[in-house]
This record gives structure tokens, C-alpha cells and sequence, in this order.
């Protein structure tokens, strides 16, 4: 199995399977394990490392969940499918850049299990849309199966015992991925960013920890792992993404009734620039989809057009230019790569209308 | 280029540089602008503190004896050696649990075949507010249900 085969095969997130949704492109849940009685990645020897990967790797093959899905070895992949594998958020940038990480990723790319990154396991479920209650299920059902088998380090007073103590406790990190152009263009996202951020909740780009909010998404999720139960952690958050979500749409409608023809004017400059553009940025080509997206779920470009623009989004990233491309290229080179691929995407758009949503 | 130095408490860029001198041994602390302002950087004690931090550099005081980590290391990285390190550490890290987590006893989840002791006494603990409330709203068909749920987690924490 290659991370070409992935990247080939259909999901969720890029192909319409799961229900999409204006506002919440994707909610994640992730829970940090570790086998008890070995140290921590971080500070175990090579041979530990190799053994705790080959004890993990066992346990999840038996799995029902990973049948028939993907085991990549850090070690065995080149630079590019490393960097595609980020991209896509199966494995982080920490994970990609050792060389006895692990990811195992089901089948149809929902679960994925990341192998001595910070923890022995970082086990992760992604579910198109906002699914809290049943991403949090699958990820429960997964953590309770592979329990037995892997003796999981836990303590009665701490909780699941973690490399991090920003983790310990329930280990469980719980977030959504968020498309807020209103609230962007609005001006009011510093103000969202801070409210989230004195209530628990952390407010991060689309790549996760440390990056900008390209195409205005943003990662919002909890903080606090100690001391909370699971249910009160997602409780928190599914009340607040609630609230975010209400706040995006009355900034949309208000911007739309406000600007009038400025506002289709916007989007309808961004899918000019989209479909002639002969050289396109990775910032930009993002940017300029954030509108085609808003386009579609305000009714002004039909609705059944948004995959293709969360597919270009995925697919406008730079690693899976080169991908594409099969091999790598330099800035101006995937600049022109992804014009094209924008171009020959959104060929047979339909001029953006009026908002009727 | 040298690095710039860094704050004794938080590890930011320092800004501001004291030098004590008692009976000729010179203490340096040096701050960032944040903690100078927090800490008072006029306040003795903020020697003492930084002492107790730097102190360690020469010779750890807390070693995991399942892995070998010490509180030095985990002053480097900010994670910790392995499970067990938590037992050595853990009562170290308690005021920093508490900055980070706003707690320090789990009531989630643990793991199949393991009692979920937190969670059943946070659940217990919720149950006997609410049974309270129960009484005082004349809800007495709810507050017997909450008393027997009440007994339920009883029977189940003292067989865990």
C-alpha cells in the first residue's frame, strides 16, 4: 500500500460520502495513549521505539476497524508522501519528521492511529461535517478494543498517563474544523478567537499548532484534558461551536443584505481570477476558494458544487501539487501545476447569482 | 550569533538582567518583561524562586528509577520520560497541572476491566446536588430514582 493508493482512493472528506455542511468541514476526535511500563517516544531508546511500534502495529492489524487499510512506516516514505500525509491531516508534522513513526489508517481513511509521535498512540477519528457525538463513538469503540491488548498506563487520580501534562487525564483532544469567511470579512474573528480562547477552547489555522488560518479555517478545540469528564470536554465544545456557528451565518446574511452587489461582485472576482489564473499561490488559490465555498452555501453557486471546492482546497496544497505532478517541483512550478488543476476543476461553473440562502 | 537569554521562570527572551550580591556570592536572575512585572522584580523572593529553579541544573533532585529521567530533563523538554514518571513527578507537577488544567483528579474514562473511580465519584457527587434539589423542588419521584442510582455508585465504588 502506498500513500499514492490513499491518496487515489475515495473518502469523506474529498469525495461527498459523508454529509457535508456549510460551516463545519470536519470534526476530529483524538485520544493519547501509552502502553504501560515503556518511556515515552520522546525518551525511549531506538530498539524500545521499534518494539513499541511493532506492539502497536500488531495490536491494530487485529483490529476490525484496520482491516484492509494502510500501515506506513515514517522511515520507508520519501519526503513528498511525508509531506502529502500532513496535508491530508493523517499524520502531524512531528510524527512525519522521525524516523520510527507510525501511521496506520483504515481503510476508508476515517481512523487513523499515529505510532510514537509524542505518545505510544495517538488514535484519531475524522468524520466529514459535525458528527460530535458519533466521531466521539467510533474513537471510544476503538480505544476500548485495542485496551486489552495493549495495556494503556493509567492511573486512578490522573487519569491516561501522557508524555505531555497538557494531555494527561482523559488524553482526549476534541475539535472542528471551521470555514468562517463572515466572521473574517466581518472584521469579528479576533474577537470570536479571543472569547473561545478565555473560555478553554484553543483557536488554531488549518494545518493545526503554529500556522496562519489560510481560506478562514480555523481548528477549534479544548484545552483542558484533567479533571473533566469525556462528555463534559464535548459538551463544552459542541455548545460553543453551536454558538460559532450561529454567529457565521448572521455575519453572512448581514454582509450579503449590506453589500449587495459587492458581495456577489467579491465572489464572482474570485472564480474569474480562479478559472483564468495562469500562475496561483498556495495563500491565494485558498483564499479565493474560501469564497467559492461561501458562494455555494449562500445559494449563490449551487450548493452540490461545494465538494469540488473542498477538494481543491485539499488538492491546492503544495505536497499534493507535486504529487500529482509525480515528483517535485519548485514554487513556480506548482504555482502553474495548481492553476491548471484549479482551471480545468471549475471549468463548468455556473456564473455565481444573488443569494438566496 | 549567541542566543539571547532566557527568562528564568518561562523560557521567553529576558529583558531584564538582576545581579545580587550577599556576603560576595552573586546570584544573576534574569526575566522576561511579563514575569519581571508579575514577580515584581524588586522582591527578593524572586531570587529565592530562581534559585530553586536553577539549583537543579547542577545536580537533579528528583530521578525516575523506572527510566532514569530527571526533573532537569523534564526542565528541557517539557515532557516527561515515561509513565511511571508521573509517580516521581507527579507531586512536583502539581502546580503546573493546575496552571494548565485548572485540576488535578481525573473523572473520565479508564480503561475496560479498570474501575472508572473518578468518574463514578464526580457522578456521585452530582447525584446528591441533585437529589437535593430533587427534595426541595417536592420532585419526589425523581429523588428516588437519584437515591437509588446514589446507592448504585456506592455498592460500585466500594467493590472497585
Amino acid at each position: 500500500m502506498s500513500v499514492q493508493d490513499i491518496l487515489s482512493a475515495e473518502n469523506e472528506l474529498t469525495h461527498m460520502l459523508g454529509a457535508q455542511q456549510a460551516v463545519v468541514l470536519s470534526t476530529r476526535i483524538r485520544l493519547a495513549r501509552n502502553l504501560d511500563g515503556m518511556p515515552f517516544p520522546g525518551w525511549a531508546k531506538v530498539p524500545q521505539r521499534k518494539e513499541i511500534a511493532e506492539r502497536c502495529v500488531e495490536a491494530l492489524n487485529r483490529s476490525p476497524k484496520f482491516r484492509r487499510g494502510h500501515v506506513l512506516r515514517m522511515g520507508e516514505l520519501t519526503d513528498l508522501d511525508r509531506a502529502v500525509l500532513v496535508e491530508r491531516h493523517l499524520v502531524s508534522k512531528e510524527l512525519a519528521s522521525g524516523k520510527f513513526g507510525a501511521a496506520v489508517i483504515s481503510k476508508d481513511q476515517t481512523c487513523s492511529v499515529m505510532i510514537n509521535e509524542e505518545d505510544h498512540l495517538r488514535i484519531q477519528v475524522v468524520k466529514a461535517g459535525w458528527h460530535l457525538r458519533g466521531t466521539w463513538n467510533i474513537a471510544e469503540q476503538l480505544d476500548d478494543a485495542l485496551g486489552p491488548d495493549l495495556k494503556f498506563a493509567f492511573s486512578e487520580k490522573l487519569g491516561y498517563l501522557t508524555a505531555c501534562p497538557t494531555n494527561v487525564g482523559t488524553g482526549l483532544r476534541a475539535s472542528a474544523m471551521v470555514h468562517l469567511p463572515g466572521l473574517c470579512l466581518a472584521g469579528h474573528m479576533e474577537k470570536v478567537s479571543r472569547a473561545l480562547s478565555q473560555d478553554g477552547l484553543a483557536v488554531r489555522g488549518w494545518l493545526g499548532e503554529g500556522t496562519e488560518a489560510a481560506g478562514n479555517i480555523f481548528q477549534i478545540s479544548n484545552q483542558q484534558t484533567l479533571g473533566l469528564s469525556e462528555d463534559a470536554i464535548l459538551r463544552h465544545l459542541g455548545g460553543w461551536i453551536k454558538n460559532v456557528v450561529e454567529q457565521e451565518w448572521n455575519a453572512r446574511r448581514k454582509l450579503a443584505t449590506e453589500e449587495g452587489d459587492k458581495f456577489v461582485d467579491r465572489l464572482s472576482r474570485s472564480l474569474g481570477v480562479l478559472r483564468y489564473a495562469r500562475l496561483l499561490t498556495s495563500a491565494e488559490s485558498m483564499n479565493m476558494l474560501s469564497h467559492l465555498r461561501l458562494a455555494c452555501d449562500m445559494g449563490c453557486l449551487p450548493e452540490e458544487r461545494r465538494h469540488i471546492v473542498d477538494r481543491l482546497m485539499i488538492e491546492g496544497q503544495p505536497a499534493h501539487v507535486q504529487m500529482r505532478q509525480g515528483g517535485e517541483l519548485d514554487s513556480d512550478g506548482r504555482d502553474l501545476r495548481r492553476a491548471s488543476v484549479v482551471r480545468e476543476a471549475l471549468r463548468e461553473f455556473p456564473e455565481p447569482g444573488p443569494p438566496t440562502a | 550569533m549567541s542566543q539571547p537569554l532566557k527568562c528564568s521562570l518561562c523560557e521567553e527572551a529576558a529583558t531584564v538582567h538582576l545581579s545580587q550580591v550577599v556576603q560576595g556570592k552573586v546570584t544573576k536572575v534574569h526575566l522576561c518583561e511579563a514575569c519581571a512585572q508579575k514577580g515584581g522584580a524588586t522582591d527578593p523572593a524572586i531570587f529565592q524562586l530562581a534559585d530553586a529553579l536553577i539549583a537543579p541544573a547542577v545536580a537533579p533532585s528528583l530521578i525516575c528509577p523506572h527510566c532514569g529521567f530527571t526533573d532537569i530533563d523534564f526542565r528541557k523538554r517539557g515532557r516527561l520520560g515515561c509513565p511511571d514518571c508521573w509517580k516521581t513527578f507527579g507531586d512536583a507537577l502539581g502546580g503546573l497541572l493546575i496552571k494548565v488544567q485548572h485540576e488535578a483528579t481525573h473523572v473520565g474514562r479508564a480503561p475496560v476491566g479498570v474501575a472508572p473511580v473518578g468518574q463514578l465519584r464526580h457522578r456521585l457527587e452530582v447525584a446528591r446536588t441533585e437529589m437535593e434539589v430533587a427534595i426541595a423542588a417536592e420532585d419526589f419521584e425523581g429523588a428516588a430514582r437519584l437515591r437509588d442510582e446514589i446507592a448504585q455508585l456506592e455498592l460500585q465504588l466500594r467493590h472497585s
